[in-house]
């Protein structure tokens, strides 16, 4: 009578279980598994080599510098070569410098920039809704070596920016790939300078 | 005594026909003066040109004809919708001057314009910019944003624009947006928290013309009404200086109708009271009436349009006027009117001479609005004594017939009179600690706030900062001012101090800053502009060296040779070019004819994020341009409001000083002058004192409220001097001491109940005021003789 008891219950389990598997779309679940992995990670700092190959010039153009993030919501983009450059956003707030003018702005003042800065501060700070809010994300790959495509949900910035490819090895990003509506196109490679800060 | 009361026929004649013609005159005047409802009347008339040009700025200035509209409820994609609708209908339509609201099609034709002529408007554009490295340079600069989501807009111009000189300008620009500009969603402007669509229109018509400005409110209104498919949970809200003028004038308006009519109700009420007949109430409303008229026309023809707010103060000169026909009707019962102009007229004129004391005050204020309102007071009593004294014995040579309420007024008056000196003790402690509590609060006692006079609420003025903030546009608040002969100079001026603010602006000092000399430069700088742009061949010889291995060959930019050397072949834009341009409604706002000839630039400086402008390194930043000035258009009227405090106080000074010396002349003693004003001083201070005690600060309209009290209550303390030299008060005498005190009380506390800031400052002030120095007044009447008996014989 107990076991009976025991295995009906096992199956109720087995059922619930394969049902709600069915039930719920297994990308959703992977993305905020994914997310979980990269929110372990806080502050880093890495180095990067781009290319972006622009419709109408004969080479593609070729930049290196370095990238920092620090949590929550600190991301800079330092550009060694060509020539020196920087970008800084913290929280609603853009600093850039290019050719010793320096120019403040507001994030949410250029729509294509805050979704860009979405894309990229939510993938670091395993921020799902964040990412949500501008993007469908698709995660393919494992956790090992994942990837998330981004493909944007206002019609305004699918006008510019057709889709953003994100390629990571557990907690760290390691390629940045940019489809403009254009054709043009980036890919940036991630170079981790630090060792990722575990969470306690 | 029959004598008395006989009125020859040609008496009669002349009398009544220089009345009716005087009547008829003023009658004329009045329907043809121009009536204003406006807020210039809060505004001071200022000292100096700085000053002028500042209220000039604040009356009729870009800021007076922008409406702030905001769309909010339903969804963001609905809001998005509606604003481009409502954009597109105003842009269609005559009545604004610009529309923006972050749309990029609805400013299409203003970046075309900019983009054609950017080599006159770049700040980049000098000789070593077309050199190799020059133009290398420039080209790294495009090259590095293309391929991102930024590059998006810039890709399209590279053949034409490959240096990035519409770039250089957008950039200059940004810094005269706090933070950037607003927050955009999809395509349009929305609040910081994007709950609110925005969208700002800039009315066609001057500031100063209100009807214009409601037309334009209307058709935002309209526009948005007539939008096919808007979802209902929208909700449009208009706001914006132009709206407060129209509300508040429309305010004023509603207000003065009701004042009237509650005063002309009021004043009929206590003169069936006092004489329980209407052909006397009928009669002792002519000398009311006809002082009406006199002040309206008055100030017509003083100061050309007569403001709204002076009619509603009209009512108070219903509650002085009214006395005279109320001294008149009764007392010329008991001897006819030749016996009164002997007996009763005196003291009349007396009373008659302490207000206009007063009110003359006011004629020399700095504020418009006070100084109509002395004049109308002037005009006013003059034309309601002045009817007493000669109409009213033509119609009524024995005065009026009846005894309405009055037997009770006179035992009411004279309880009164028997009750107040038990109160000496007490009052006498009230005065001396309302003296007191005035020492101690000497500092705080003055408010030095001009928004004390406005009668735009709060809340509005609060919810336009927020929007503004939204905006990224400081409420140009802060700027700096340079005064020119003629626009070259003050664009040159304007150059000038561009290139100082750039340092701050670099130092973060400041966020950045408007300039007019960024959309039109000055004739100067164009020329060294296009003295810059090398021939086709220089250009195409720097331009094949300068890309050289590079990634955009030089074949590709034909575009940009021929631009540069179409721009070279262009004459400078002079300012009819401008100002006939899709730019033109925005210089107009920052260059500007000043009142007394030549021209104003105007830079409004921007506070850095969450912080204040460094005031003194833009003042010192700007020490060195001649005529040059930083000005804080908030201390600024503050200083100027201060200033007119202090006329003020000294013009009331003399007025109450006035009164004092006709109180002199008519009493002939010291003594009898002292027992005289203390009870005046008393109800002074007792009042002021509320006033600190509540911690209400005391405004120049406070001020005046007070003076009017000294006049008024001159009045009261006479006749209780002559209860002092043994004269027994007869009922009616009684009674109609007691009719005018009420008759001022009540007049003056229905101001006390107006909306507008201007108008129940006084009646709060002399409604109480008058009625303590009654209080005060009596408490020191010597025990009376014997009750009166029946009306005074003789």
């Amino acid at each position: 009578m107990r076991e009976h008891g025991h295995r009906a219950i096992a199956r109720v389990l087995l059922l619930a279980t394969v049902l709600l598997g069915t039930a719920a779309p297994a990308l959703a679940l992977e993305l905020t598994e994914l997310m979980k992995l990269l929110a372990q990670r806080g502050s880093g700092e890495a180095r990067y080599t781009e290319q972006r190959w622009v419709a109408g010039l004969e080479q593609p153009l070729r930049s290196t510098g370095t990238l920092s993030f620090q949590a929550p919501d600190r991301l800079a983009r330092t550009t060694e070569q060509p020539r020196a450059e920087t970008f800084v956003v913290e929280g609603n707030r853009v600093t850039m410098e290019r050719g010793g003018r320096k120019r403040q702005m507001m994030l949410d003042t250029v729509p294509e920039l805050a979704a860009f800065v979405a894309a990229l501060r939510g993938t670091l700070t395993g921020d799902t809704a964040s990412l949500q809010q501008y993007f469908q994300a698709t995660v393919a790959g494992t956790a090992a070596r994942w990837s998330i495509t981004l493909k944007p949900l206002e019609p305004q910035l699918a006008q510019v920016l057709r889709q953003v490819k994100l390629d990571g090895q557990r907690s760290e990003l390691r390629q940045l790939e940019l489809q403009l509506a254009d054709g043009d196109r980036s890919l940036m490679v991630i170079e981790p300078q630090t060792a990722p800060a575990k969470a306690p | 005594m029959k004598d008395d009361c006989t009125v020859s026929a040609a008496r009669r004649a002349v009398v009544l026909l220089v009345w009716l013609a005087a009547l008829a005159g003023a009658l004329a005047v009045a329907v043809r003066a121009t009536y204003t409802a406006d807020l210039s009347a809060f505004l001071p008339a200022a000292p100096d040109a700085q000053q002028r040009a500042l209220i000039q700025q604040l009356q009729s200035g870009s800021a007076s004809r922008t409406l702030l509209v905001a769309i909010e409820g339903g969804s963001a994609a609905a809001r998005a919708q509606a604003s481009i609708a409502l954009a597109a209908a105003l842009r269609a339509g005559p009545l604004f001057e610009q529309v923006a609201n972050g749309d990029d099609a609805g400013n299409a034709a203003m970046a075309e314009w900019v983009f054609g002529h950017r080599y006159l408007l770049s700040p980049a554009v000098t000789p070593q910019r077309y050199t190799e490295a020059g133009l290398r340079e420039a080209l790294d600069d495009t090259l590095s944003l293309l391929g991102t989501p930024a590059g998006a807009r810039l890709k399209p111009l590279l053949a034409r624009d490959p240096t990035g000189e519409a770039m250089r300008i957008a950039e200059a620009s940004l810094g005269s947006l706090a933070d950037g500009g607003p927050r955009r969603s999809g395509s349009v402007w929305t609040s910081r928290d994007g709950a609110r669509a925005l969208l700002v229109a800039l009315v066609r018509a001057d500031g100063a013309d209100l009807d214009a400005q409601q037309a334009a409110i209307a058709a935002v209104q309209r526009a948005y009404d007539a939008q096919p498919g808007r979802p209902r949970e929208l909700q449009l809200h208009i706001g914006g200086a132009p709206t407060y003028a129209v509300a508040s004038r429309a305010q004023i308006e509603a207000e003065v109708r009701w004042l009237s009519i509650a005063g002309t109700v009021l004043m009929g009420v206590l003169l069936v009271l006092a004489f329980g007949s209407l052909p006397a109430l009928a009669v002792a409303a002519l000398p009311v009436a006809s002082g009406v008229l006199a002040g309206i026309a008055a100030v017509a023809l003083g100061f050309g349009t007569v403001h709204g707010l002076t009619l509603g103060f009209g009512t108070t000169l219903i509650g002085e006027g009214v006395d005279y026909a109320i001294y008149y009707l009764i007392q010329a019962r008991s001897g006819g009117w030749r016996a009164w102009l002997r007996s009763g007229w005196p003291t009349v004129r007396l009373g008659l001479l302490t207000s206009l004391c007063g009110f003359a005050a006011l004629v020399f204020s700095g504020f418009p609005g006070l100084a109509q309102l002395g004049v109308f007071s002037l005009a006013g009593l003059l034309g309601a004594a002045a009817t007493t004294r000669w109409v009213l014995p033509v119609l009524r040579p024995e005065g009026a017939a009846g005894s309405g309420l009055r037997p009770q007024l006179a035992a009411a008056a004279l309880a009164l009179l028997r009750a107040m000196p038990r109160w000496r003790v007490a009052l006498t402690a009230l005065g001396l600690g309302a003296v007191a509590l005035i020492g101690a609060h000497r500092q705080g006692l003055w408010g030095a706030e001009l928004a004390s006079l406005s009668p735009v609420r709060p809340e509005l003025l609060a919810r336009d900062a927020a929007f503004r903030q939204d905006l990224g546009r400081g409420d140009a608040l802060t700027l700096v001012v340079v005064p020119a002969a003629d626009d070259e100079a003050a664009l040159a001026a304007a150059e000038a101090i561009g290139a100082r603010l750039d340092r701050l602006v670099a130092d973060g000092r400041i966020a950045g800053y408007d300039s007019p000399a960024r959309l039109l430069p000055s004739r100067a700088t164009q020329r060294a502009r296009l003295g810059a742009l090398p021939d086709a061949e220089t250009l195409q010889a720097a331009l094949a060296r300068a890309t050289a291995g590079g990634p955009l060959p030089a074949a590709r930019l034909q575009a940009f040779v021929d631009d540069v050397q179409t721009a070279r072949r262009t004459a400078p834009l002079a300012p009819a070019d401008l100002r006939a341009s899709p730019l033109g409604p925005l210089l107009a706002g920052l260059l500007v004819a000043s009142p007394e000839g030549g021209v104003s630039a105007l830079l409004p400086v921007h506070a850095p994020p969450g912080g204040a402008v460094d005031a003194p390194a833009v003042r010192a930043a700007v020490h060195g341009v001649p005529g040059a000035r930083w000005v804080e258009v908030g201390p600024e009227l503050s200083r100027l409001y201060r200033h007119y405090l202090r006329e003020a106080q000294l013009q009331a000074a003399l007025g109450a000083a006035a009164v004092l010396v006709l109180l002199a002349l008519a009493l002939r003693s010291a003594r009898r002058l002292a027992a005289a004003a203390l009870p005046l001083l008393g109800a002074v201070a007792i009042t002021a004192a509320a006033f600190a005690a509540f911690g209400v600060p005391l405004s120049i309209l406070h001020l005046v409220g007070l003076l009017l009290v000294v006049a008024v209550g001159s009045n009261y303390v006479l006749f209780f001097d002559g209860l002092h030299r043994g004269e027994a008060p007869d009922a009616d005498t009684l009674a109609s001491l007691l009719l005018a005190n009420l008759t001022t009380v009540l007049s003056f506390g229905l101001l006390g109940a107006s909306s507008i800031p201007a108008l129940s400052s006084i009646g709060r002030v002399v409604a109480p005021g008058a009625l303590l120095a009654l209080l005060i007044g009596a408490a020191w009447v010597p025990p009376l003789a014997r009750p009166p008996a029946g009306p005074r014989a003789a």
